[in-house]
């Protein structure tokens, strides 16, 4: 249960940052730790150049920009948590942080981290797919955009560049009559979900207009289940229908707390459970 | 510990000032606490699922086996031996008198983690208790004893 040894770089500025990283192909960025430190302890992962950049400063800026919620890469999830512009804008992603982890660990956790480190069964990458967010990303040619659906390609593998840094993630602000409604399974208040669904709504419980569902901890990236969502539209929730559907058009993988087979069946329960608490 | 890349920092511990220590790049904050003698801070599981080796790190509770001890440079530390002050010499008794110690293993994860409960102010239920805590495993009081000194402490600062 210990790291395998690496170089340590310490950075105060992100040209700095991008320039080792753009340099070592293995080198990896630090910033919370609080998923790659696990990694590291457990050997799932061994690189060997670490760039801490959690001491860049203005990485942490929470603001609203035109029609979009910006959280800056390095803000903490207790910081996004205790963030009034939040609070006022999207108040849901406060609820879906009180899913991650314990208190201790969003002290440290970074929301930048949490997107670009890209595990299929955290909330926050099904948080960007579910409201269309664009994940900005520093490199040697400057900024881009990429929308979240297009970030993420397959476990732990997400369309940023080696030479390249997530800065910040914007979030559209929800519009008239849209919601954010969600849950997860877990053995345990904070761990990784089982499996979870984030939906976002257009209109009311009796008449929805737009619907997608965006599922988490199910298969190796967050998973835009249209079809289904198509389905549960035009038929309501019958269960064997609903999971026909999400067994042809999501990839489940099962892991040591629960078999492919029961993701499945906890993703179909859970259209019914998040649906309910949809208001009139 | 066999330690190619070394970096040097500096860092507070309970007040007591570490400077120009060179830690080994792979070794985390818990393990350096550790083999400096605050073995107050404990180590279950070093993947930050147990919660036993939570320490505060400039105010905030954080999983001393999920920091490196490279990414202490320039912070203020409080492990379990720094506790105290007027406030934690109260939650110890608290724990104390309600049996919430048993075998101690969780208990400097557990106090933190009330540090910060009392810190928030908040007025909270037995249910929110145990949320609050669920980060921090305890496998011998059955968290029974350790809600009652929690709930005493909150119900003595409101």
């Amino acid at each position: 249960m210990k790291a395998a040894d690496f170089s340590y770089h310490e950075v105060v500025n992100l040209q700095d940052a991008i320039k080792i990283k753009a340099q070592d192909d293995e080198a990896v960025i630090l910033a919370g730790g609080q998923s790659l430190l696990p990694a590291l302890n457990m050997r799932l992962s061994s690189p060997t150049c670490l760039i801490d950049i959690s001491k860049i400063s203005g990485l942490n800026e929470i603001k609203i920009d035109g029609q979009t919620l910006f959280i800056g890469a390095l803000a903490t999830h207790s910081d996004v948590m205790n963030n009034k512009t939040v609070k006022d804008n999207m108040p849901c992603m406060i609820d879906i942080l009180k899913m991650v982890a314990h208190p201790a660990i969003r002290n440290k956790g970074t929301h930048g981290g949490s997107i670009a480190y890209g595990d299929p069964a955290a909330e926050l990458p099904a948080l960007a797919v579910a409201t269309n967010a664009e994940i900005i990303v520093s490199g040697q040619n400057g900024e881009r955009s990429i929308n979240a659906k297009e970030f993420y390609l397959g476990l732990f593998e997400t369309a940023i560049n080696q030479d390249e840094i997530v800065v910040g993630i914007k979030y559209p602000l929800l519009k008239q009559g849209q919601k954010i409604v969600f849950d997860e399974v877990c053995r345990r208040h904070g761990d990784y979900a089982m499996a979870g669904l984030i939906a976002n709504i257009m209109g009311s419980k009796n008449d929805i207009k737009d619907l997608k569902l965006v599922f988490f901890a199910t298969g190796d990236k967050p998973d835009v289940a249209d079809k289904t969502a198509r389905l549960y539209l035009d038929n309501g929730y019958d269960y064997d229908k609903l999971k026909n559907s999400l067994s042809s058009e999501i990839d489940f993988a099962g892991d040591l707390n629960s078999s492919s087979e029961m993701k499945l069946h906890l993703a179909t329960v859970l259209i019914k459970k998040v649906l309910s608490k949809l208001e009139n | 510990m066999v330690a190619k890349n070394l970096v040097n920092i500096s860092f507070t511990v309970n007040g007591e000032r570490f400077n120009n220590v060179n830690v080994p790049s792979r070794q985390h904050l818990a393990d350096y606490l550790r083999s400096q003698g605050f073995t107050g801070t404990h180590l279950g599981c070093e993947q930050g699922a147990c919660g036993a080796c939570t320490i505060e790190m400039d105010g905030k509770a954080v999983r001393s086996c999920l920091v490196l001890a490279s990414q202490a440079n320039g912070t203020n530390l409080k492990t379990v031996e720094g506790f105290d002050d007027e406030m934690m010499e109260k939650v110890k008794q608290n724990f104390l008198k309600h049996n919430a110690f048993q075998c101690g293993f969780c208990s400097p994860g557990m106090l933190m983690t009330t540090k910060e409960i009392l810190l928030n102010k908040k007025k909270l239920t037995r249910d929110e208790i145990r949320s609050e805590i669920s980060g921090n495993y305890c496998r011998c009081t059955g968290y029974q004893s350790i809600v009652d000194a929690i709930e005493e402490c909150i119900n003595e600062i409101n």
